[in-house]
């Protein structure tokens, strides 16, 4: 990092890296499953993004400590994935938990896709990737930040998209999922024309 | 400070995420599920592309076909 550079902007551009040119979804194609299955709607679609930006970033903040402070000075640091899949795991019980109790229509549109959100390699990319690039804790931060406002950007334009596509005369055998991936490959290519800026 | 006293404090925080993960699953398991929400399955159309066997909806897509 350049030392004439305050820490600020770093932290900005690293969050809109992370959000556009190096977009969870459409460049490195992690969340897919979740992705596809829950951007159907407007409204479950943003409570997804939400739900995994919620626990893409508590999850980055726990585990960076953990690593650095608990893992690596105890001489175990190979134990790391076993670490950030309890946090994440335990972070979505609470979250669903929330949920189911206070918010019994979110419950059923998520369906039985809010516990794949465990599941969801975006959040544990962005957990592990931070520690393995040995990024500071302040850059790890802005990079779950910038992770998770990509991943809800891209599933609230999908969604928009996909509900737009629902009254289109699309022809049968593109109907549902195969237009969704069309046009979730145009939007990765339209992300990945941004890679070119500032080179 | 010694490298077991490290070790000891290590396994205490591993303990303590997974007393922290059971007591969050038997909290969720234990919450009523709300109305209407009792028959959730998942849905043919976005689960058949995925090739993941290790998903426990994958047992009910087996069964599907």
């Amino acid at each position: 990092m350049n030392a004439t550079v305050p820490f600020i902007v770093t932290f900005l551009l690293a969050i809109v890296n992370a959000t556009l040119m190096d977009n969870v979804v459409l460049i490195r194609f992690y969340g897919i499953c979740s992705f596809v299955g829950v951007s159907n709607k407007v409204k479950p679609a943003f409570s997804m993004g939400v739900a995994v930006a919620f626990v893409t970033i508590f999850a980055s903040l726990v585990c960076w400590p953990l690593y650095n402070f608990v893992l690596v000075p105890a001489g175990i640091p190979f134990m790391d994935t076993v670490v950030y899949i309890l946090v994440i795991a335990s972070l979505v019980q609470l979250v669903g938990l929330v949920i189911k109790k206070y918010s019994p229509a979110l419950y059923k549109a998520f369906g039985i896709y809010l516990p794949l959100i465990t599941t969801n390699c975006a959040v544990l990319g962005v957990a592990q990737g931070n520690t393995d690039s040995g990024l500071s804790f302040g850059l790890s931060m802005a990079q779950a930040i910038g992770t998770s406002a990509g991943f809800l950007i891209i599933i609230f334009l999908m969604a928009c998209i996909r509900s737009r596509l629902d009254a289109m005369n699309v022809p049968k055998a593109f109907k549902g999922i195969p237009i969704a991936l069309i046009v979730a490959g145009i939007m990765s290519i339209a992300l990945i024309g941004l890679g070119g800026i500032g080179s | 400070m010694p490298q077991f006293v490290y070790l000891i404090i290590a396994i205490v925080v591993i303990v303590a995420l997974v007393a922290i993960f059971v007591i969050s699953f038997i909290a969720y398991r234990r919450t009523p599920v709300p109305k209407g929400c009792e028959d959730l399955v998942a849905n043919k159309e976005k689960c058949e592309g995925c090739l993941m066997s290790e998903c426990p909806l994958a047992h009910g897509r087996e069964e599907g076909h």
